[in-house]
């Protein structure tokens, strides 16, 4: 399956990844081997197979509402950012 | 040309929950500091394991019987991938193929049904401030439970769009699944709006104004767009599809069209969260406790409660639920209706309110003719008093001095009082010359003599048989 550059322009962009022209032919080519390899699930007959969601058979996993300690407070959080001000994570300014 | 609008409304909704939907952090983050009630599950920190609220569940399932849902006994959560600032994880964890609440239905007051299409749980986004060349990141908001409500494309005029989002609010409030404040953000509104020609099958193309927070800005930008969108079609032009932003100080909408060209959120199932799957019992447990509705109470009360007055005070869920308490409903409603209505506070007054006990000895009062109609006000307003409110209604009348003389020999001799007084004498002389609307100048006499205790029935009686003598 070919993957066009514009494919990869456009994932970087949803991910908000800075690409170098070197490396955007580099990755063309290792996606299309990943999705290559995987496509030989499509020769198999799936007709009428539930997909798999997961595969240790839980359900149900909830826990009860009440408010627990947490081990990393605000400023432990805080400090792992980059910049911050005023308590809050400061970032490059979006719209 | 005549055009024939169709509407169609998402609703978020924040759920009243203790904790987060994936963390076992503080929910309720207003009035706390940014970050305040934030763990490493909500910063996405490496190898963090999101945990399932089972009280989200449960209040998903009363919220959807609320709408007359259909409660999906399997559904999952999904990965919505996006890249931005408000939410760390880089994916918004929601229901995308196999929502908790299917099909169902919302009455308007016309009577016309607006169908849901399916509600789902997903995690809100955290809170991002604008400055001049930077924004900030608070991120307390980053996963409170959220139930998204989609309604089919069943409504046809601004007004109707209207009612259906109030309807809604009260149908949430009712059933205790949120806090209910529209102004916090509590319930936001994303609403689709096209045009068609009229008795064309086809929708037009259609235009999404999001994030409105209150009835009346759902009701403008409606109006709006079918305004624009008709201009824009009559002079043969295109009507765009794109995401729109409502500004409630200019009454208009303006296009927002996102650099990001088709939306791509990359959808993949949730590893982390096991499927739910709910036993009809369970489902059926939850479904039963959901508290009674407006309909009940419109039901209940009708033909106690004037209707326009019923209809303001349905506003209100935690007074229905007190109404439904009292044994005097008449005359406690109305109380409450003209406070709400004449009172500056209103709905404050209404945050902590007095027991039905209080209350119906108040109403009774009135009725033994212990407490004249404006004294009962002025005790019913004293029940909202921070420093007087837990008394009874006896007390605090007797500490405003506001009990009605009821003693006959008490009122005669105040009675007697007035009519010696010389100022009264013209009055009386009228009043026996056949004027017997000065009856009313010589009771506000008594009245006022009494400081208001007398019971004016009362003195009316006694004027009336001494000055007939």
């Amino acid at each position: 399956m070919k993957i066009t550059r514009e494919e990869i322009l456009h994932l970087a962009k949803l991910s908000d990844f800075e690409l170098k022209e070197s490396e955007i032919d580099g990755l063309s080519k290792n996606l299309e081997d990943i999705i290559g390899y995987i496509s030989e699930l499509n020769s198999l007959d799936t007709e009428g197979v539930e997909p798999t969601y997961q595969v240790f058979e839980m359900e149900n996993v909830w826990r009860d509402d009440e408010i627990q300690p947490q081990e990393a407070n605000r400023e432990d959080l805080l400090a792992l950012t980059k910049e911050q001000r005023q308590d809050q994570i400061k970032v490059p300014k979006v719209l | 040309m005549k055009y024939y609008p169709t509407i169609g409304i998402e609703c978020h909704v924040q759920l009243n929950t203790k904790t987060k939907l994936f963390s076992e952090v503080d929910n309720d983050a207003r009035n706390k500091e940014p970050n305040s009630c934030v763990s490493p599950v909500d910063y996405a920190l490496p190898g963090m394991l999101p945990r399932l609220n089972g009280e989200a569940i449960k209040l998903a399932i009363r919220a959807g019987r609320a709408m007359n849902c259909e409660i999906n006994a399997s559904s999952r959560f999904d990965r919505k991938h996006y890249f931005y600032p408000d939410s760390p994880k880089g994916y918004q964890i929601t229901q995308f193929y196999h929502p908790i609440i299917g099909e169902g239905y919302v009455e308007l007051p016309s009577g016309a049904k607006v169908r849901i299409e399916h509600a789902h749980l997903e995690g809100d986004a955290g809170k991002l401030t604008h400055f001049d060349t930077y924004s900030l990141v608070d991120l307390n908001r980053v996963d409170t439970p959220l139930i998204e409500i989609v309604t089919m494309p069943d409504i046809h005029s601004a007004k109707d769009a209207h009612d259906y989002c109030k309807a809604l609010w009260r149908l949430m409030c009712y059933a205790g699944v949120t806090n209910g404040d529209l102004y916090n953000g509590n319930m936001r509104f994303d609403v689709n709006t096209s045009l068609a020609p009229e008795g064309s099958t086809e929708l037009g193309t259609r235009t999404e104004v999001k994030n409105l927070n209150s009835f009346r800005s759902v009701e403008r930008a409606v109006e709006y767009e079918i305004k624009r969108q008709s201009k824009l079609l009559d002079a043969g032009e295109k009507v765009i599809q794109e995401t729109r932003g409502w500004n409630d100080a200019t009454g208009e909408t303006t296009g927002q069209r996102s650099k990001e060209e088709a939306k791509d959120y990359r959808y993949m199932p949730e590893p982390d969260i096991p499927p739910i799957n709910l036993s009809k019992e369970f489902i059926d447990t939850e479904s039963a406790k959901l508290p009674m509705m407006p309909k009940d109470y419109q039901e209940k009360f009708k033909g106690v409660i004037a209707d326009d007055i019923l209809e303001i005070l349905l506003d209100y869920a935690p007074l229905m639920q007190k109404l439904a308490e009292v044994k005097n409903v008449k005359r406690v409603s109305n109380w409450f209706a003209s406070v709400l209505l004449a009172e500056e506070k209103s709905a404050e007054y209404l945050n902590d309110l007095p027991t039905a006990m209080q209350l119906d000895d108040l109403a009774e009062m009135v009725e033994k003719n212990e407490l004249s109609s404006t004294g009962a006000k002025d005790v019913f307003l004293k029940f909202f008093d921070p420093q007087m409110g837990k008394r009874d209604a006896k007390t605090i009348a007797k500490e405003m001095n506001l009990l009605q003389e009821n003693d006959l020999g008490a009122l005669e001799a105040i009675v007697d009082a007035v009519l010696a007084n010389p100022a009264t004498a013209q009055a009386q002389a009228d009043y026996k010359a056949g004027q017997e609307k000065v009856l009313g100048f010589l009771v506000g006499q008594v009245m006022k003599e009494s400081k208001g205790k007398a019971n004016p029935g009362a003195v009316s009686e006694i004027l009336k048989k001494k000055l007939s003598k």
